[in-house]
């Protein structure tokens, strides 16, 4: 099963629930910070034009920092997850250049960091079927836990139901190549700290354009140097040979 | 080799201090961590030591590979003087940059991990692969100097024989990385500038960092022939100008042809501080150097054809911190100058280059072809009588100053214009919280009086820090069905419920002023 979370910001009071809810189970340290993504904050609540909006990682369907990781250490599970393995990460943060939310965040005060971000609390709960800490935590209802498909319906739904309240757009379901993570909304998301521009398609297809073509360019500039080596070279060679025959008839 | 006294004891100075710095510098980094060292946060993950010591040394280096296909595949012999430094450069060059890269790993003890933990889908890995096998190819291209010098003929003999071959790879596996550093940046469409972002930036990487190679080998030709009182391959120099050019204005017009396609042509003169910082990369990469070049009086001199380098080093710098910094931190609508400590680094690594490569010119064979030549001894740097030499010079060292304001200068962001966009702005407080209506509590017949509570009464609205009070105290959806159970003021004296705060310290108590809250209202 795909899960996801559906976020209503109409429905979303700012209360901050959730954030305390991930620090709980995550066992980060209660810093004051509620309102900005970092380190220790893997969900936040922002305010944009007055309106609070729930932050994190968009769990996307094929990920642009799970592309960039050199070594695997962000991984997209079958649940949906998109989870982080300290113990192969090497710190060289592409992931954070890469995401498009710019989500994934860095321990910069720490002597070995790790990058840090919302995990769909994979370990503590996705494994075994059960709900996020987040969405269990929300008093209104805005956040809300299920399977892909469903809460896709249910979104659709609801800005059926209700034109009025909703701009016509369900966040998340081509954003970025499709997310686990959907929003509904009544305002436009680049009004809401979301980004200014997003692509529609997998970011991973940027660079597997390029990383793709390499077998053959490989081959090709091999085959074309290593035959212009030998030509050259076999040129030379008879040329030499021919001042020496016409050495020796002189 | 004579040099001053005064000369050595000088730059030795320069040196000492540098590495000093560095040393401090280092220690702060391991020991305290990137954060402390660094200007670096979550929103600038990547700073100097990317975009100078790793994207632009890497470019730097780029002459190794194509003066040895020059030389060794397509046997242009002629350029055989310069095949040695040429390769002392670029594998001094990638030494360099795979230390810097220790310093920028969050956990350079896992630099090696690549090697056995693939992603095949990630263009930092192929590029981490590529780097270490040219620095591979490079270190067995470097090696006859080492042999030859160590009177090993066997294993020499072995090196000459394979050097076609590791010059095929040494070729095929640059290309790959200098346009896919370029690639790492296609994964970024939205965050980065459009001056800068473009599907071709594979190729602008790539042919920039030939440009910018064969610039390192005429500039450091030219120095180290002062430096070391070597005869200067000039016509040979001059020669290499005639390629780098074509290079030069082909990257020129594609660059120029993509920001035309994609539109953006016009926001080159925007007069924001992009706008502003492209024009000078644009100014010194591109027109300079062609107009410098173009001029025959001034490429046939040594000043001239030096200054031409120069330029095109400087737009190449420019280019590469533009990319790496400029390009993405005007999304990020943040600020970024490097730290003294990112400086000092940076600037080890460079003395530490430059001080190898003496030892190694001084100690192995590099420069082979002088002995055979006529000796000429510390050219001038102006030849006597070359009208408008002096006019260069000066003009060199105001565009140096120039790109240095540019560089420092403009790094400040007009923080007051931009501070008001993406900032929230204040909360009107009712209409954006949609507090609850208010709570009505029915008095039992030991009750003073109803109760009714205001959230309003209750709630900073424009920081609703609702779970003080919820999904803890108060649980809310029990409450909505009614199946609260009910407020005794007996809890309330015991601290708990409203008790909680009502205890005279966060508000007033729960034993007094009761009409405070049984108001029958
Ligand atoms: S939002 Fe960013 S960090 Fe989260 S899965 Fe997508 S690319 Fe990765
Ligand atoms: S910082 Fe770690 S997780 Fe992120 S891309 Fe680099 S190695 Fe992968």
């Amino acid at each position: 099963m795909k899960s996801a979370i559906l976020t209503d910001l109409t429905r979303c009071t700012g209360c901050e629930a959730c954030v305390m809810a991930c620090r709980e189970i995550n066992g980060l340290p209660r810093t004051s910070e509620n309102h900005r993504l970092n380190a220790h904050t893997w969900t936040a609540i922002e305010h944009h034009q007055g309106i609070p909006i729930r932050r994190h990682c968009m769990q996307c369907e094929q990920p642009s920092c799970v592309a960039a990781c050199p070594v695997g250490a962000l991984t997209k599970t079958s649940e949906g997850a998109v989870i982080y393995d300290a113990g192969r990460c090497m710190g060289c943060r592409y992931c954070m250049i890469a995401c498009p939310f710019s989500i994934p965040k860095y321990e910069w005060q720490a002597r070995i960091p790790r990058v840090q971000k919302c995990s769909f609390c994979y370990d503590s709960a996705l494994k075994k079927g059960h709900e996020p800490a987040c969405t269990a935590a929300c008093p209104s209802g805005a956040t809300i836990y299920g399977e892909r498909e469903a809460l896709i319906k249910e979104a659709q739904q609801r800005i059926a139901t209700h034109p009025q309240r909703y701009i016509p757009t369900l966040y998340g379901l081509t954003e970025a190549g499709g997310a686990s993570v959907l929003y509904l909304s009544a305002m436009p998301f680049e009004k809401l700290g979301f980004p200014a521009t997003i692509q529609h398609k997998p970011y991973p297809d940027l660079t597997w354009q390029e990383l793709s073509r390499i077998p053959t360019m490989v081959s090709a500039g091999a085959a074309f140097l290593f035959s212009a080596w030998w030509i050259i070279n076999r040129r030379i060679k008879m040329a030499n040979e021919s001042e020496r025959s016409s050495d020796q008839t002189a | 080799m004579k040099i001053g006294f005064s000369r050595i004891s000088f730059w030795g100075c320069v040196a000492a201090i540098i590495w000093t710095l560095g040393i401090y510098a280092t220690v702060v980094r391991f020991f305290y961590g990137l954060g402390a060292a660094t200007h670096l946060s979550d929103s600038v993950p990547w700073g100097l030591w990317i975009g100078l010591d790793i994207l632009v040394g890497v470019g730097l280096a780029a002459g190794g590979f194509f003066i040895t296909a020059m030389v060794y595949l397509f046997n242009l012999k002629e350029y055989q003087p310069i095949v040695r430094p040429a390769i002392l450069t670029s594998f001094l060059g990638y030494g360099l940059v795979i230390i810097t890269l220790l310093f920028d790993l969050g956990k350079p003890y896992h630099i090696w991990r690549p090697i056995v933990m693939w992603n095949h889908h990630s263009v930092m890995f192929e590029v981490g692969w590529c780097v270490l096998l040219y620095t591979l190819v490079l270190f067995f291209e470097f090696s006859p100097m080492a042999l030859e010098r160590l009177g090993l003929k066997k294993p020499l003999s072995l090196m000459t024989r394979s050097i076609p071959f590791l010059v095929m790879s040494g070729v095929l596996l640059s290309t790959l990385h200098q346009s896919s550093l370029g690639s790492l940046y296609l994964l970024v469409p939205d965050k980065m500038h459009p001056l800068w972002y473009s599907p071709l930036l594979p190729f602008l990487f790539f042919s920039s960092a030939v440009a910018a190679g064969l610039a390192m080998v005429i500039f450091e030709s030219y120095l180290s022939s002062r430096a070391f009182g070597r005869a200067l391959e000039f016509s040979l120099l001059v020669r290499l100008s005639r390629i780098l050019v074509p290079v030069v204005l082909l990257y020129g017009i594609i660059r120029f042809k993509d920001l035309a396609g994609r539109g953006v042509l016009g926001a080159a003169f925007s007069g924001s501080q992009e706008s502003l910082l492209f024009m000078a990369e644009v100014l010194f990469g591109l027109v300079l150097p062609i107009i410098v070049f173009s001029i025959p009086a001034w490429r046939n001199q040594r000043a001239g054809l030096f200054l031409g380098a120069v330029l095109v080093l400087l737009g190449f710098i420019l280019n590469r911190l533009n990319v790496s910094i400029t390009a993405l931190v005007g999304s990020a609508d943040v600020e970024y100058t490097p730290s003294w400590m990112e400086w000092a680094i940076t600037a080890s690594m460079a003395a530490a280059g430059v001080a190898v490569f003496r030892l190694a010119v001084k100690h192995l064979p590099v420069f082979t072809h002088q002995d055979t030549q006529a000796k000429q001894v510390n050219p001038p740097l102006l030849e006597p009588g070359q009208a408008g030499a002096g006019v260069m010079a000066g003009l060199g060292g105001l565009l140096f100053l120039l790109l240095m304001a540019l560089l420092f200068g403009l790094n400040r962001k007009q923080a007051a214009a931009k501070s008001l966009d993406g900032e929230a702005k204040p909360l009107s407080a009712s209409a954006v919280l949609r507090l609850p209506a208010a709570i009505v509590f029915e008095p039992d017949e030991a009750s003073p009086g109803r109760v009714t509570f205001h959230h309003q009464t209750h709630v900073d609205p424009t920081r609703p820090g609702c779970v003080s009070c919820h999904a803890t105290t108060f649980r809310i959806r029990p409450i909505k069905s009614g199946q609260a159970g009910t407020v005794k003021m007996d809890s309330l004296y015991a601290g708990k419920q409203c008790g909680i705060c009502h205890n005279g310290e966060q508000a007033f108590r729960a034993d007094e002023e009761c009409e405070n809250c049984h108001s029958g209202r």
